[in-house]
């Protein structure tokens, strides 16, 4: 099995985290403004946001425990628990429902609770419904680790959760996801950036989390 | 003030301040809106949406939160029409969908306002059938703090009231939409100093108070105000009891002293009145050295026959009295009037040598009041950690700094609880206070900065001791510093509640009642009443135990006063009582100090007594009885005028308000300062004295840093330590922090420490055997251990000391 991450849950922060946090937190008048770029500092740094990950962005925005967890506890892209290597969020809001997002959500569910029976996948998928991610006209959407997929149907997801399974990429890309899964696109969202590919938690440009990972790994991202 | 402007609330016109909210504006004139959220002594969030109201528009009616909404010219409000009244309907009707109306068995049933309002203001019935919430129920999130989830409604005023007033945000809001929860982060609990006050504002049952939970319903109790008297802050209290048990205190809203806050020590630190250790009737030590129990008769008169031989023999100086500042005024005069008047002896002192002096205390000039703070540019702190020692002061001043834009400045050797709201922090070593105030002075490098904040004026200084290892010479010359900034005024701090009116009443060498000093017409008319004041000047506490030990000092009297465990050096303390011929304690508890006395007197204490006390801005304040005295237990002055009977005087003194009756008339600056008045009309206190007048003087202080492999000693207070008082209240004492060496980073590299282990430190007065720390606001070099802790023994009053690893 492919070692997707290394887990560093608990242990404390890497030097380059640590400079990134220092350099977020300088781009702000007050450090507790730097609140949300460092909890996806500390989600990428442990796979997820821990009460060790919560504790360290509170020493150093100059926060309590408690405040900073109710920030991370308010928004859903806060991932508290591990959400596995693949966070696959099924859009339900209006134009998705109306295009059958229910049938996706429940075909993705179906197959990943298949693959729990089969063994093996542990740690692998998590399946949320989230609100409008802002692909209307390619509904029915999903996202695999915030990465698109437009116009996927009941079987082409089925499919994906397989593939998920059996190929694990380090790396899932929206343009390979849109190339295997996906159907009509609503427009051409232009190159695929591969550096901004980091997992299962969002990768915000100039102040977040992807260029730790690119400048760790010289952009590659290796398959 | 600016151009008042007319709104008009419900076709009644009144007048406000352009600004003033409009709830606070209605209820200033007898038009209650209810709500749940909005607090007077907090900024608004406009939550609960209880307090919505109609005012007119030029677009027609609007709704909006009363509480969030300011006055303004010509504005019309209805707080009752149809609109309103469905408003308020529903608002309730939505606050009680996921509200289990447990009220049978909630503490706060009977007191609740989601329970009174929903009464006056909700609807009938509830449409909703649904499935309510649920969380666990009830969670501790502190020691004291139990919190249900289910009862709760959201309003954020506890969470409010820990960001905004105490400064200890340690509760917050989770989660989100309808799961949305107070809570403390996994294992941080909401250990703050001020947690009870979230309890007392809490608008339903939600936070409860461990020493209170299923103790009373409120119908039951027995109420009335006070003053407490752990600090020298002067909060007003509500005593409240049921079947002659003091059961809750609660804070009072008074503008002048704590505003409605109170700290936990204050609040909680009451169970010892009932504790089974109180002393119930007087003790007698018999040939065999044990003390053995003797009726009154008894008692007193082996008191009064032995203390009347040692004045025959030896005279009036070789009696002491020391204590005092735990009692109230009238007790307080009591004891200065039965030294001076019927031993004879000037050897007196209600500080334990750990304050400043007395004629600092009682009588410098440009003395600030605690409303100053509100008005100040600037605040200088250089004295104990606010928060530890005087926490209404501590509120106070963090509110100045916060909210309403003064400067602060604080200076202290490890981190205070106000470090995150002061201007400039300045750390440093014990010892080294002089070289700071010098540096401070010149206001070069490191220290102009401060001096930038502190041309703000007016300033306001709040001084007195850090830390055991600095003396009372430091604050003294920071006072006279103080005085050359501009528009400057000084609030001198000292230990013990009511050590300012102890000071008033005479309880000091110099000092006699009403703050007097000798040659002075005030001390003349004093002299003729009196009679005989002996003319030989006396002795401070430490003078006092010195005495004791070389046998000059042969009888001290201990009135409530526990030497051993108070004055920095409590070894010497013992000696002296150990070498005393003869020591009269009047206390509650058997302490290390009384219980080595040849008599015990049972004395009555806080809640036991009625009377008046003198806090830290010269603010008098009555103290009132809930609860009898346990036992045969009874007044100190009683107890005084009893025994100065049996060395033949009459003290004339026959009940605590003829005393007060008698301060009055004595004491030219208690004049019109009645318990009528302040039970009534005055229930704020009224401010004696004033400006008397002693400049203080500046001195250069020794600075002395540490040896090679030596450590500055900072020796200072927490709240909760391991007095009597907190001994004995249970529900506080296992919060003391213990003892413990607190050491910077890289002294415990250099010593080859980690935190938890054992090193000893060694003081030219003591050893002490303790686990490690790392405390890296410390100044290098600097060692702080908390005084008075459970277990530990004392390293006396040295500044510096050896730290070896064990």
């Amino acid at each position: 099995m492919v070692e997707i991450r290394s887990p560093s849950v608990g242990k404390s922060w890497s030097e380059e985290t640590r400079n990134r946090a220092s350099e977020i937190i300088a781009s702000y008048p007050q450090p507790r403004s730097a609140v949300m770029p460092l909890l996806y500092l500390a989600m990428a740094e442990e796979g997820y946001l821990t009460d060790h990950g919560m504790r360290e962005v509170a020493r150093r925005v100059g926060l309590t425990p408690a405040q900073v967890r109710s920030v991370a506890s308010f928004y859903t892209m806060y991932k508290r628990e591990d959400p596995g290597s693949y966070l696959i969020s099924c859009c339900t809001s209006i134009s998705c429902m109306l295009l059958g997002s229910d049938e996706i959500l429940k075909a993705i569910e179906d197959e990943t609770e298949v693959l729990a029976e089969q063994g093996g996948a542990e740690g692998l998928v998590t399946v949320e419904h989230v609100e409008c991610i802002g692909a209307c006209g390619g509904a029915p959407a999903v996202t695999v680790n915030y990465e698109l997929i437009e116009g996927i149907s009941v079987e082409r997801a089925r499919e994906m959760v397989r593939w998920l399974n059996k190929a694990r990429p380090e790396t899932v890309g929206g343009a390979e996801l849109q190339e295997l899964f996906g159907g009509r696109r609503s427009f051409d969202w232009g190159p695929f950036d591969r550096s901004s590919a980091v997992g299962p938690y969002p990768a915000f440009g100039p102040l977040g989390t992807v260029s730790i990972r690119s400048q760790s790994q010289d952009g590659q991202h290796g398959e | 003030m600016a151009e008042p402007v007319t709104v008009t609330i419900n076709r009644r016109e009144v007048s406000a301040q352009p600004g003033d909210l409009l709830i606070k504006t209605a209820q200033d004139n007898g038009v209650y809106i209810p709500r749940f959220c909005w607090h007077p002594r907090m900024n608004p969030v406009g939550m609960c949406r209880m307090c919505l109201v109609e005012i007119d528009t030029p677009r027609g009616p609007l709704m909006v939160t009363s509480c969030t909404t300011p006055v303004s010219d010509g504005m019309t409000v209805d707080t009752t029409n149809e609109t309103v009244k469905k408003a308020q309907e529903g608002v309730l009707e939505f606050l009680l969908i996921n509200h289990p109306l447990d009220c049978p068995v909630c503490d706060r049933a009977g007191e609740c306002p989601l329970q009174d309002q929903t009464m006056a203001y909700g609807p009938g019935e509830s449409r909703f059938v649904e499935e309510k919430r649920h969380f666990e129920k009830p969670i501790p999130i502190s020691e004291l703090v139990m919190l249900d989830r289910e009862r709760c409604i959201l309003c954020a005023r506890c969470t409010r009231f820990s960001d905004e007033v105490s400064g200890d945000p340690l509760i917050e809001f989770q989660d989100r939409g309808n799961h949305t929860q107070v809570n403390t982060f996994p294992d941080e609990p909401f250990r703050s100093y001020f947690s009870g006050n979230t309890v007392q504002i809490c608008p339903v049952g939600a936070l409860t108070a461990t020493p209170y939970r299923f103790r009373a319903r409120p119908w039951d109790l027995t109420a009335v105000e006070s003053t407490c008297q752990h600090c020298s802050s002067g909060d007003r209290i509500n005593l409240q009891s049921s079947q002659n048990r003091l059961l809750r205190i609660l804070g009072v809203d008074s503008e002048p002293t704590n505003q409605g806050w109170l700290s936990d020590k204050c609040r909680f630190g009451f169970e010892y009145v009932a504790s089974p250790a109180r002393l119930t009737v007087p003790l007698v030590r018999n040939p065999q050295g044990e003390l053995e129990e003797a009726t009154w008769g008894e008692a007193l008169d082996y008191a009064g026959g032995t203390l009347r031989e040692i004045i025959a023999r030896s005279g009036g100086r070789a009696v002491a009295g020391l204590g005092g500042a735990r009692s109230t005024n009238e007790e307080a005069y009591a004891f200065s009037k039965f030294l001076r008047a019927a031993v004879g002896t000037n050897n007196v002192d209600c500080q334990m040598d750990d304050g400043l002096d007395a004629r600092l205390l009682a009588r410098v000039v440009d003395r600030a009041r605690i409303a100053d703070l509100d008005k100040a540019g600037s605040i200088l702190v250089w004295g104990p950690d606010l928060k530890e020692e005087h926490p209404t002061l501590y509120l106070r001043v963090r509110r100045a700094a916060q909210e309403l834009g003064a400067g602060l400045v604080v200076i202290h050797p490890r981190r205070t609880g106000l470090d995150d709201r002061a201007s400039v922090k300045i750390t440093y070593q014990p010892g080294a206070g002089g070289e700071v105030l010098a540096e401070l002075m010149a206001g070069k490098g490191r220290m102009a900065e401060a001096r930038e904040v502190l041309s703000q004026g007016p300033v306001v200084a709040l001084l007195g001791r850090p830390g055991y290892g600095e003396g009372p010479d430091l604050a003294e010359a920071t006072a006279a510093f103080v005085r050359t900034l501009a528009d400057a005024s000084i609030l001198p701090l000292a230990r013990r509640g009511n050590v300012f009116g102890a000071l008033d009443m005479g309880l000091s060498p110099g000092l006699f009642p009403g703050r007097t000093q000798r040659g002075t017409l005030a001390y003349q008319m004093l002299a003729d009443r009196w009679g005989d004041i002996p003319t030989a000047s006396g002795r401070d506490c430490r003078g006092i135990l010195e005495g004791l030990e070389s046998g000059e000092i042969q009888a001290v009297v201990l009135m409530g006063a526990d030497p051993i465990r108070d004055v920095p050096d409590g070894d010497q303390a013992r000696r002296a009582l150990g070498n005393a011929d003869l020591v009269v304690a009047i206390d509650q508890f058997l302490t290390d100090s009384s219980g080595l006395a040849d008599v015990v007197f049972p004395a009555m204490g806080f809640a036991e007594v009625e009377g008046t006390i003198t806090n830290v801005e010269s603010r008098v304040l009555k103290v009132n009885r809930l609860a009898p005295g346990p036992g045969q237990s009874r007044e100190d002055w009683a107890i005084l005028a009893d025994l100065a009977a049996r060395l033949g005087v009459d003290l004339g003194l026959t009940s605590a308000q003829q005393i007060s009756g008698e301060v009055e008339e004595v004491a030219d600056i208690y004049r019109g300062v009645n318990w009528e008045k302040l039970d009534w009309e005055e229930r704020d206190g009224i401010v004696v004295g004033g400006d008397l007048g002693y400049v203080p003087v500046y001195g250069e202080c020794d600075s002395v840093s540490p040896a090679p492999g030596q450590m500055a000693l900072h020796y200072a207070r927490t709240m909760y330590d391991d007095g009597v008082m907190m001994r004995e209240s249970p529900s506080l004492h296992p919060l003391a922090p213990g003892a413990a060496a607190y050491l910077h980073p890289l002294d415990a590299e250099g010593l080859g420490v980690a935190p938890g282990d054992r090193v000893r430190i060694t003081s030219s007065h003591g050893v002490l055997e303790v686990e490690a720390e790392i405390d890296p606001s410390l100044h290098h070099r600097v060692v702080y251990v908390p005084f008075n802790q459970p277990g530990a023994s004392s390293l006396g009053s040295a500044t510096m000391v050896t730290v070896r690893p064990l």
